[in-house]
């Protein structure tokens, strides 16, 4: 299989001031193909975020090159990147992140909308990525009108809605209890198979580590396992 | 994709009622005030400007060349004379006179003449400047409805033409009431004195300063009597007909100018400079007085959205996150502001135009300022003049002030990345 993402040589600095700096990432290698199911593991501040941010070109190293479907990222302007997060890239944040004025629909059907998709076209998939994760039920009511779990299913829905190539999320079941968080981690799998989205998230819980085909363990920056399982 | 951009600016706004009310409320009051002003004092102008034309200037005024600098019965005009053209021998002033062109031109609703000659107003007790000026009640009253300016007496000179209407400043000077005796004494045309007894029958207040102060109208055939005069008027003012414009009135001017060269035809704005500087004064003061209310209304939209920009750096750096371009971002602050100045702006002008209506039927009575108004040639009771451009001018200054207004909060987010937008939020 072709290989759909490639960080060669990745470091992240960070300087909060003059004399102190941060090695968030150090010489960061890894190369993800098409489809694939992956989970970034680690402890708090092991550069899990910082490294999902710079694939998804929300940050940028301070030295290496990430390709995205033969396109390199680094050196790509605000404008180019952010076409690229709109038509490619699907995210899921910890703390769900849905706007806060707009209902679930309109929360998911979002970035179809920017991409200029038709009504019509939206309606049909937002309904349809609903009825998959169930929550099609909630359609209509506002972010904090719906429980976290929910919230998190409708970040998920707005995230592959737009049939984005990957799908990013950062512990996205870090704000649910083990059921949710569990049901979640399920239908980001069902999405995976169904819709051949490469999903890359974050975690530092065990049983969702567990459900990953691929784990990817950070340390202090640094890529210290990289292995494949075979759940079948 | 616009209707969710026009939904995210009013459920932003919607967020804060209180605070986006005070705005728009703000916007509000402040065009009220501005075009309840504007009205207001356009109305004051226009009146002033009304005044001189109906009781004295006309639209455009005929006199004879150097008359104005040297106001001397040698310097008439003769409104049977007709156009200068070349006729055998040389020039010659042939066809319909001039009174007869202007009664023929569908340019002019009416004319009037009048003689006039500075002299002396005496009673038995004080005298006074006087200016004579002979006139025809019926064509004045045609003119400029000379006999709404009555405060006291009749519009009529009595049946033997001895009768007097007199500036109402003068009379009081005089100390002289209606039915009080007066003489009028003038050098005539010969260079003689002359002189003649009159009773005053009517009193009149213009707020034309000029005529308030000096003016004593006789009857015309009167006036020629006493100075001497067979034929022949001092001032031939005209009025434009209804339908006519500025253009018109410049082309009549040019006409008369032409045919009769010997003649100085003067427009009203001419023979009233201060009345136009006046015009433009208040334009200018307007203009000002606009800018600055825009300026605290673009100062209260400013300090609110920078607020509201601030405050959501969390859900804009969400919006750049998920792949909405820093454009749609601004697009959504910028209708959030167009939607508060837009609602400021309809609430104001409804509110000021609503006032205006109100001012223009009824007028804004300032009677307990009336001798001080007088002394500026105002009217005590003011009636306001609406006008499309307040309002549109209105618009253009508000949707500015918000354009300005958004301009620091967008550089805020222009600079931003978009998890550095979140972590900040």
């Amino acid at each position: 299989m072709a290989v759909f993402l490639e960080l060669s040589g990745i470091n992240k600095k960070f300087q909060p001031d003059k004399e102190v700096a941060v090695l968030a990432l150090s010489g960061v290698e890894l190369a993800i193909d098409q489809g694939e199911f992956v989970v970034i593991s680690g402890p708090s501040g092991s550069g899990k975020t910082t490294l999902l941010n710079i694939i998804g070109g929300l940050d940028s190293p301070s030295s290496g090159e990430v390709r995205l479907a033969d396109l390199l990222l680094t050196g790509l302007s605000e404008r180019e990147l952010s076409r690229l997060r709109r038509d490619h890239i699907g995210f899921v944040f910890q703390a769900y992140n849905l706007l806060p004025v707009l209902t679930a629909r309109e929360n998911i059907e979002y970035v179809m909308r920017l991409q200029g998709v038709g009504e019509p076209e939206c309606r049909a998939r937002s309904g349809e990525i609903s009825a998959k994760l169930g929550i099609d039920s909630l359609l209509d009511k506002l972010p904090h009108q719906l429980s976290g779990g929910q919230q998190q299913r409708v970040a998920v829905a707005r995230a592959v809605a737009s049939t984005p190539k990957l799908v990013l999320a950062d512990e996205p079941t870090a704000n649910l209890d083990s059921k949710a968080a569990a049901a979640l981690i399920d239908m980001m799998e069902r999405l995976n198979d169904e819709e051949g989205v490469t999903i890359i998230f974050s975690s530092h819980d065990p049983m969702v580590i567990a459900k990953a085909r691929r784990s990817v363990v950070l340390h202090d920056g640094r890529i210290v396992t990289n292995v494949r399982h075979d759940l079948s | 994709m616009s209707s969710l951009v026009l939904k995210m600016a009013w459920a932003s706004l919607a967020r804060r009622p209180t605070r986006s009310l005070l705005v728009v409320l703000m916007i509000a009051v402040s065009l009220w005030g501005l075009l309840l002003m504007q009205g207001i004092y356009d109305g004051m102008t226009e009146q002033m400007i009304s005044n001189a034309i109906r009781s004295d200037a006309g639209h455009l005024s005929i006199f004879a060349r150097g008359y104005r600098l040297d106001p001397s019965l040698d310097l008439l005009v003769e409104p049977e004379q007709g156009p200068a053209q070349e006729v055998a021998g040389g020039l010659g002033n042939e066809g319909p006179g001039l009174a007869a062109s202007l009664a023929a031109d569908p340019r002019v609703a009416s004319h009037v003449v009048r003689l006039r000659q500075n002299g002396l107003v005496a009673t038995s007790h004080y005298s006074r400047h006087a200016e004579i000026i002979g006139v025809e009640l019926e064509g004045e009253q045609l003119q400029g409805r000379l006999a709404d300016y009555l405060t006291t007496g009749k519009y009529d000179f009595g049946p033997k033409g001895k009768g007097a209407i007199i500036g109402h400043k003068l009379a009081a000077k005089l100390q002289v009431r209606l039915g009080g005796k007066i003489v009028v004494s003038a050098q005539d045309r010969a260079g003689e004195l002359a002189g003649t007894a009159l009773r005053v029958s009517g009193i009149i207040r213009t707020n034309n300063m000029g005529l308030d102060e000096n003016a004593v109208f006789i009857d015309l055939a009167r006036a020629r009597g006493l100075l001497g005069v067979e034929s022949g008027v001092s001032q031939l003012a005209l009025l434009l007909a209804k339908g006519y414009g500025e253009e018109d009135l410049a082309a009549l001017q040019g006409e008369l100018r032409a045919g009769w060269p010997d003649l100085a035809v003067s427009r009203w704005d001419e023979l009233y400079p201060a009345l136009m500087q006046s015009r433009v004064l208040m334009r200018g003061f307007s203009l000002v007085v606009s800018g600055l209310v825009f300026g605290v209304a673009g100062l209260g939209i400013f300090g609110v959205m920078l607020v509201s920009v601030l405050e959501r750096l969390r859900e804009f750096g969400i919006m750049l996150a998920i792949g909405a371009g820093l454009n749609t971002i601004r697009k959504t602050i910028l209708l959030e502001s167009l939607l508060m100045g837009l609602a400021g702006f309809l609430a104001g002008a409804l509110a000021g135009g609503l006032s205006l209506l109100y001012f223009r039927r009824f007028g804004l009575d300032l009677s307990v300022f009336s001798e001080a108004l007088a002394e500026f040639g105002m009217d005590a009771v003011t009636y306001a003049i609406i006008r499309f451009s307040y309002f549109s001018e209105a618009l253009a200054a508000v949707i500015l002030a918000t354009l300005v207004s958004v301009y620091f909060s967008l550089r805020v987010l222009g600079r931003s990345r978009p998890m550095a937008v979140i972590n900040k939020g």
